[in-house]
């Protein structure tokens, strides 16, 4: 998926991650404030550009202020911002996609 | 844990404004004069215990009652507004708090940019958001080739370029070898910025020596300066004039420049309370801040104001006195019609 406009989901609740996803030049382009990033700013990453990867999205400018989200509602942000970014916001490919 | 919900408090609601006034001033802020939503958490008996506002590219107006720290409320009044902002197309957001309480921004997922003298801090959801910008500068100093020691800064509106803002720019550029030229990039003005910067480029193409910006955000812009656009108390018009000087500092110091240009104020009262907080932070800053004399035409100073009133009244021989000749034939011009309908259909068009 391309990113056509910006876009975010989420918030800055505690065990909640506000993910914002803007159109970018040629690659990923991923930067995570967190309050664990020391503990777990490496399996945040990999939580998503897996996503990320996943909705082949390949150029895109990705924020992640984490509170300590799960990696599941880390998935969740990000395909929820990457899905607002093309408008998208119902009829989602469940167990498509979105798994 | 207890029930908190949000809701917006309209500038007519006013029981929810004066509570929402009540709170701000119990955590030391008063009440912005622009505002363009607000909005409220309140717990289960409906009292107030957290509010935040938005203006712009904006927050602002952000407090937590005492009573209720530590519950994470800041950041679902900070998480709402920036999906607000976000909803309706503002991405590069801005947020004003107390030099006291910057730290919660931080964690907010806000870095910070600059400080107005020791109350305000301003911050922006970029990460490196400024520093880039300073980098662009620089990156546009080196692509004009321009060489030499004496570096001068001039920011403009130029709403639009008149006869005086090419004196200013002649007098400022014969003065330095290198000078700086920022044009005020945010549409908040009657003409639109791809108008005034194309009359400012042809009114000063003459001067071989000036380096074209933007000023973006981060100068004259709703985000650092709103009242110079909106009418606001004189204690606002100061405090923000404060934080546009440190951030005009912050990049002086970048570029290296020694010398700030302004014309004499004899008009506006904004820009006049602007050019004094400047005069008094700028030297503490080791920046000279040199007063231009206004170009005067039959014997009165000339005003962008009265430029506009001329186009207002659809007088363009008064225009023609006003104007470089190449602001005139573009206002002369068929091209121009959107644009002096639309100076025609203000209601104000006189700077405050």
């Amino acid at each position: 998926m391309e990113i056509l406009k910006a876009a975010m989901a989420g918030t800055l609740e505690s065990s909640d991650a506000q993910v914002t996803v803007e159109p970018g030049n040629q690659d990923i382009e991923l930067s995570i404030e967190s309050s664990v990033i020391n503990q777990f700013g490496r399996q945040i990453r990999t939580a998503v550009l897996e996503t990320l990867d996943r909705l082949g999205v390949t150029a895109a400018k990705v924020t992640v202020v984490d509170k300590g989200a799960l990696d599941c509602t880390l998935k969740a942000r990000v395909e929820c911002a990457v899905y607002r970014a093309n408008g998208i916001t119902e009829n989602f490919p469940w167990g498509g996609d979105i798994r | 844990m207890s029930d908190y919900h949000f809701s917006e408090i309209r500038p007519g609601d006013r029981r929810a404004v004066r509570e929402m006034e009540t709170l701000l001033k119990a955590e030391g802020i008063s009440k912005d004069g622009n505002l363009e939503f607000s909005v409220g958490l309140y717990d289960e008996d409906y009292q107030l215990v957290a509010t935040g506002s938005a203006f712009a590219n904006t927050l602002r107006c952000l407090a937590v009652d005492s009573g209720h720290r530590g519950e994470g409320l800041m950041g679902q009044i900070v998480s709402y507004l920036v999906d607000w902002q976000f909803r309706r197309g503002y991405s590069d957001l801005f947020l004003y708090t107390k030099t006291s309480t910057a730290h919660f921004f931080t964690d907010l997922g806000f870095y910070e940019v600059a400080r107005g003298g020791d109350k305000v801090v301003f911050l922006e959801n970029r990460k490196n958001g400024f520093a880039r910008y300073l980098a662009r500068l620089q990156a546009e100093t080196e692509a004009s080739g321009l060489k030499g020691s004496r570096i001068g800064a001039v920011v403009m509106n130029a709403n639009p370029f008149t006869l005086g803002h090419q004196y200013l720019l002649e007098t400022a550029a014969a003065d330095c070898d290198i000078l700086h030229l920022f044009m005020v990039s945010e549409d908040a003005s009657l003409v639109p910025f791809a108008v005034r910067e194309q009359l400012v480029r042809a009114g000063s193409a003459h001067l071989g020596n000036i380096v074209y910006h933007y000023t973006d955000s981060y100068l004259i812009s709703s985000a650092t300066f709103p009242s110079y656009f909106l009418k606001d108390s004189e204690t606002v018009i100061r405090s923000q004039a404060a934080l546009d000087t440190e951030l005009f500092t912050k990049i002086a110091q970048k570029l290296g420049v020694t010398v700030r240009y302004v014309g004499e104020e004899p008009f506006s009262e904004v820009t006049n309370i602007y050019n004094e907080v400047m005069a008094e932070r700028l030297s503490a800053a080791e920046i000279a801040l040199r007063v231009t004399p206004r170009k005067a035409q039959d014997g009165k100073a000339i005003s962008a104001s009265q430029v506009r009133q001329a186009i207002h009244d659809g007088n363009l021989e008064v225009l023609r006195g006003l104007v470089p000749e190449t602001t005139y034939s573009y206002f002369a011009s068929d091209e121009s019609r959107p644009v002096r309908e639309k100076i025609q259909q203000a209601v104000e068009v006189i700077h405050y």
